[in-house]
C-alpha cells in the first residue's frame, strides 16, 4: 500500500517536472478571479499627486505668504480695514490647509509640520504671559517655543477674540505688542507652510531625497523605499480620505457635541475664536471630494479615484460620490436657517438634530469607504 | 613525657646499685629483695601510668582526627548546597490613588478619576562567590506589565523611531551589579549600576519613604530609581561614604517640558548610545539607609552625542544636577529632604532639534527648562513610641519647577506644581506598611484652582 503512495507520488513530481521543462506551448487557460477588474493607474496617480496635492500645498505656501503680507500691513498700519484683511488672509490660508488634511501623509507627518501650523487646543495661560513678559518677536525665537501658543489657533484668537459672544474684534482691542506677535506667528507659519511645499516639490527631506511627490508618483522604481507598488499608494490615498472622515465625524464634531446638551462641551470646538467650524469641516470633506473626484471644485475633469472604484462597480463608485455630496450639505447645514456658529449649534435642541444628521452621513461614508473602496484593492489586477 | 623517661632511668638505677650489694648478710638480703621488689612495683606502676597516659593521647588525636573529618565534610556539605551564598529580596507596592486632571491646556474645571495601579514588583537576588566578590541582579515588574522597546531605524526614510509594541507596563532589569569589595574602605562594581543622585534610588522601599507615591517632585526631574551602565568605586571611612562613578549618559532627544531630562534616560533603547559618558559623585555623613544622614552629590554629562541624529545640535547638552539631602530620624521622630537643582546648557537648540527631527514628535512638550528646580520636605512621628500601636504620620511638601528658567521668551508655569500633604504608615508586621495620604495640588497659573488628591497604598519588603 505504502509503497503503491510513493510511486503515485514520483509519478506525479516527475510529470510536473515534465511539464515545467516542456516546451513554450501553453495550452493551460488564464484563471480569471470572478471578482477582478482591470485598471490603469498611471494617469490617476500622477494627477493626484501634481493637481491635488502638489497643487494644493503650493496654495497653502502662497496663501502662508500672503497671510504674513497682511499682517505686516496692519502693524504698518493698523487700522479696521487691515485688521478685516488679515482675518480674511487668516480664512483663505485655513481653506487650503483644511482641505490637505484629507492626505495626512508624508512630509506633513514625517517633518512633523502638522502639531507646528494646527496644534490645538490654544494655551491662552501660556500666551497671556507670552504677550506679557516678551516683545519684539521674531521667528527663530518663536519656532523655540511650545506649538500650543503659535500655528492657526494662537492666530486665530489674536485675530477674531475669544469668540464666546462673537467673531467680530476692532483694532482698538488688539494691542501693539499682540499686532507683533501675530506678524512674528505668521512669518513662522510661512516657514513651516513653505517647507512643507519644498518637500513635496523639491525634495523630501530638505536634503538630497528625492522630492515626495516624484516618490508618490513612481512606485517600485529604483531605491523608493517609500511606495513599493501602486497599490501602496492608492492604499495611502484612500486611507487618507477614511482618515478625516473618521475625525470630523467621530472627533471633531462628536467630542464637543457629546451625548447630551448637558455633556456638550464648547472648548473642544475648534476654530471657535473665529467661527471658523463649520467651514473647516466642510473644507475637510471638500479634501475627500477632490482626492476621489481627483479635482477641485469646479475644475474640468480629471482621474482620480473615483475611475478607480468605477472600473470595480460603476454603482458604487456614483453611491459614494453622492455620500460625499451629502455629508458636505449635512455640515453646512447645522448653521440652520440663521447661521448658526457650530458652538452654538451642539447646545441648541434643533442644532443638535442638524448635527446629528452630519454625523450620521460622515458615518455612512466612512462605512462605504471602509468596507467597500478599500477591498476593491485586493481584487484589482494592478501593478 | 620527659619526666616519665627520667624516672624509668632513676629507678633502673637504683637496681643496678642495690643489686651490686647483694650477698652479704641475708637478713640485708631479705630487706633488699624486698626494697627491689617495692621498687620494681612502682616502677610497674610508673609504666601503667605511662601506659595510659599514651593510651590517653591516642584517643584525643583520634577524636581530634575525627573532629577535622566531620568537619571537612560538613565544609564539602555546604560547598554542595549553593544556597547558603545566595540571597534573595523582594519588595513592592499597589496603589489606588483619586486625584483631578484637565482634559487639555484650555480646561480650568477638573475632572475626578480613581485609578488602581500595581505600581511595582521588584526581586533582587545577589550571590556571593567568595568573601571579596559578588553579583546582584533586580528585575522590576512596574504597573504588573510588559513593555515595548523603541528602536531607531537609520534605513528606513528619513531615519525612523519605531515602537513595535504598545503595552501597558514595563518589565526591567534595574540592577544588574559585579562587586569586589576587599574592605570596608574600598569596593569596585561594575554592569548596570544604581546611580546615587536623588534618594528615590537610596530609599525606594515601600517602609524607606512616607508618602504612598514615591516623591513627587524627583519624578519631575530625574529618572525613578536611576541606573545606568557603568563603573563605580565606594566605601565608607568612620561615618563617611563615598561613591564615585562613570556610567553612561541621557539621550536629549526624549528630553520633556513636564520632566526635563527624566525622559532622557535611555532605557527606552534596546541598545544605550554611549557617545557621552557621565560622572557621578557622592559623599554622605551617615547612612540614610539606616537612619540619620546627610549627604551632597553631583552629577555631570554631555547628551549631544548620544543623539540618533546626533548632528542636529552643535552643543554639548550637558546636564548637571546638584543634590543635597539630609535625614534625621532618632527615636519616634522621621525627618527628611532634598534639594535638587539642575542646568541644562543649549536648551534651546534641543527644543528646536527635537521640535524638526522627523518622526520624533514632542509637539507642545518641547520647551526645555536651561534650569530646573525641586525640593521635597516629610516629616513624620512614629506613634509606636508612645502607643502600643505601629502608626507613623506624618506631613509632607514636594515642590517641582523643571522650567525654572529657559534660554529665550518665557516659561510656561503650566508645570511648577506644589503638592502638600498628610498622611499615615501603618505597620502590622514590620515587613507590610500600609499608607494613606490625602492633599492638594497647586499649580502656578493663577487660572488653574488646586486640586485634592486622596492616594491608598500597601506595600511589602523582605529577604531571605
Amino acid at each position: 500500500m505504502k509503497q503503491l503512495k510513493y510511486s503515485a507520488i514520483a509519478l506525479a513530481l516527475i510529470s510536473s517536472l515534465a511539464a515545467c521543462g516542456g516546451s513554450g506551448s501553453d495550452d493551460t487557460p488564464v484563471v480569471e478571479p470572478e471578482t477582478g477588474f482591470s485598471f490603469s493607474a498611471d494617469e490617476m496617480i500622477v494627477n493626484l499627486s501634481d493637481d491635488v496635492i502638489v497643487s494644493g500645498y503650493s496654495i497653502l505656501a502662497d496663501r502662508g505668504a500672503a497671510l504674513l503680507l497682511a499682517t505686516q500691513t496692519l502693524v504698518a498700519t493698523p487700522t479696521q480695514a487691515n485688521l478685516e484683511a488679515a482675518q480674511a488672509a487668516w480664512k483663505n490660508a485655513r481653506q487650503p490647509w483644511e482641505q490637505g488634511e484629507s492626505h495626512i501623509f508624508g512630509p506633513v507627518d514625517s517633518l512633523g509640520i502638522d502639531p507646528h501650523l494646527d496644534s490645538w487646543p490654544l494655551n491662552t495661560t501660556d500666551l497671556q504671559t507670552v504677550l506679557a513678559n516678551s516683545s519684539g518677536f521674531d521667528a527663530d525665537t518663536i519656532k523655540v517655543w511650545n506649538d500650543d501658543v503659535q500655528g492657526f489657533h494662537t492666530m486665530e484668537y489674536l485675530l477674531f477674540g475669544d469668540g464666546v459672544t462673537n467673531n467680530v474684534k476692532s483694532i482698538d482691542e488688539l494691542s501693539v505688542n499682540e499686532r507683533d506677535y501675530l506678524m512674528g506667528l505668521a512669518e513662522v507659519f510661512r516657514d513651516y507652510t513653505r517647507i512643507l511645499a519644498d518637500a513635496w516639490l523639491v525634495s523630501h527631506d530638505g536634503q538630497s531625497g528625492a522630492a515626495y511627490g516624484e516618490l508618490l508618483k513612481n512606485p517600485g522604481v529604483n531605491d523608493n523605499t517609500f511606495y513599493s507598488s501602486q497599490v501602496g499608494v492608492i492604499e495611502e490615498l484612500i486611507q487618507g480620505m477614511i482618515g478625516i472622515v473618521d475625525e470630523v465625524g467621530n472627533g471633531k464634531i462628536a467630542d464637543p457635541f457629546g451625548s447630551s446638551v448637558q455633556t456638550a462641551d464648547t472648548s473642544k470646538v475648534e476654530s471657535q475664536y473665529s467661527w471658523n467650524s463649520l467651514t473647516d469641516f466642510s473644507d475637510n470633506i471638500i479634501g475627500v471630494r477632490n482626492v476621489y473626484q481627483g479635482e477641485f471644485t469646479g475644475e474640468a475633469d480629471k482621474q482620480g479615484i473615483v475611475d478607480f472604484v468605477n472600473a470595480a462597480n460603476p454603482e458604487l463608485a456614483n453611491r459614494v460620490g453622492r455620500e460625499i455630496d451629502d455629508a458636505i450639505l449635512q455640515i453646512r447645514a447645522i448653521a440652520g436657517t440663521n447661521d448658526m456658529p457650530f458652538r452654538q449649534a451642539i447646545q441648541d435642541t434643533e442644532g443638535r438634530v442638524r448635527v446629528q444628521k452630519a454625523v450620521d452621513a460622515l458615518s455612512k461614508l466612512q462605512t462605504s469607504l471602509q468596507n467597500e473602496v478599500l477591498p476593491l484593492l485586493q481584487e484589482w489586477q494592478g501593478k | 613525657m620527659k619526666w616519665n623517661l627520667n624516672a624509668v632511668a632513676l629507678g633502673m638505677s637504683v637496681f643496678l646499685s642495690t643489686n651490686a650489694l647483694a650477698a652479704v648478710d641475708p637478713e640485708a638480703l631479705q630487706q633488699a629483695v624486698e626494697r627491689q621488689e617495692y621498687e620494681l612495683k612502682l616502677l610497674k606502676q610508673q609504666l601503667a601510668a605511662m601506659a595510659e597516659q599514651q593510651q590517653q593521647q591516642q584517643q584525643q588525636q583520634q577524636q581530634a582526627k575525627q573532629q577535622e573529618v566531620v568537619k571537612a565534610a560538613v565544609q564539602s556539605e555546604e560547598a554542595k548546597r549553593p544556597w547558603s551564598r545566595f540571597k534573595f529580596e523582594s519588595y513592592g507596592s499597589v496603589n489606588y490613588t483619586s486625584d483631578e486632571y484637565y482634559d487639555n491646556v484650555q480646561d480650568t474645571s477638573p475632572e475626578r478619576r480613581g485609578r488602581f495601579d500595581l505600581e511595582r514588583i521588584v526581586t533582587e537576588f545577589g550571590y556571593q562567590f567568595t568573601d571579596e566578590w559578588d553579583m546582584e541582579v533586580e528585575i522590576e515588574y512596574e504597573h504588573g506589565g510588559t513593555g515595548s522597546a523603541l528602536e531607531y531605524d537609520g534605513f528606513d526614510e528619513f531615519g525612523e523611531f519605531e515602537s513595535e509594541v504598545e503595552a501597558g507596563g514595563e518589565v526591567m532589569i534595574e540592577k544588574a551589579q559585579l562587586r569586589y569589595r576587599p574592605n570596608q574602605h574600598f569596593g569596585i562594581k561594575f554592569g548596570n549600576i544604581h546611580l546615587p543622585i536623588g534618594l528615590s534610588s537610596i530609599l525606594h522601599k515601600p517602609n524607606q519613604y512616607l508618602t504612598v507615591l514615591r516623591h513627587r517632585s524627583e519624578a519631575a526631574m530625574l529618572p525613578a530609581v536611576w541606573n545606568e551602565t557603568g563603573v563605580g568605586i565606594f566605601g565608607e571611612y568612620a561615618d563617611f561614604h563615598y561613591q564615585a562613578q562613570v556610567i553612561s549618559g541621557l539621550n536629549s532627544e526624549y528630553f520633556r517640558t513636564y520632566d526635563w531630562i527624566a525622559s532622557g534616560h535611555q532605557k527606552r533603547f534596546e541598545r544605550v548610545n554611549a557617545d557621552d559618558l557621565a560622572y557621578a559623585l557622592r559623599l554622605d555623613y551617615g547612612s540614610f539607609k539606616q537612619g540619620t544622614a546627610v549627604g551632597v552629590a553631583y552629577y555631570y554629562g554631555n547628551t549631544s552625542g548620544n543623539r540618533h541624529k546626533s548632528n542636529k545640535v552643535s552643543g554639548d547638552g550637558s546636564v548637571s544636577i546638584l543634590a543635597v539631602s539630609g535625614a534625621y530620624v532618632e527615636g519616634p521622630w522621621i525627618l527628611r529632604g532634598q534639594y535638587l537643582h539642575g542646568t541644562l546648557s543649549d536648551a534651546d537648540a534641543i527644543t528646536q532639534a527635537n521640535k524638526s527631527t522627523p518622526g520624533l514628535k514632542p509637539g507642545n512638550f518641547a520647551q526645555l527648562g536651561s534650569e530646573s528646580e525641586v525640593f521635597f520636605i516629610e516629616a513624620g512621628i512614629d506613634l509606636h513610641h508612645f502607643f502600643d500601636l505601629p502608626l507613623t504620620v506624618f506631613a509632607n511638601l514636594d515642590y517641582a519647577n523643571p522650567l525654572a528658567d529657559v534660554d529665550s521668551g518665557s516659561a510656561t508655569k503650566r508645570y511648577e506644581n506644589t503638592w502638600t500633604s498628610l498622611g499615615v504608615n501603618y505597620s502590622p508586621i514590620p515587613e507590610i506598611v500600609i499608607k494613606a495620604e490625602a492633599g492638594r495640588q497647586q499649580v502656578a497659573v493663577a487660572a488653574i484652582p488646586d486640586t485634592n488628591f486622596f492616594a491608598l497604598g500597601v506595600g511589602y519588603q523582605f529577604s531571605l
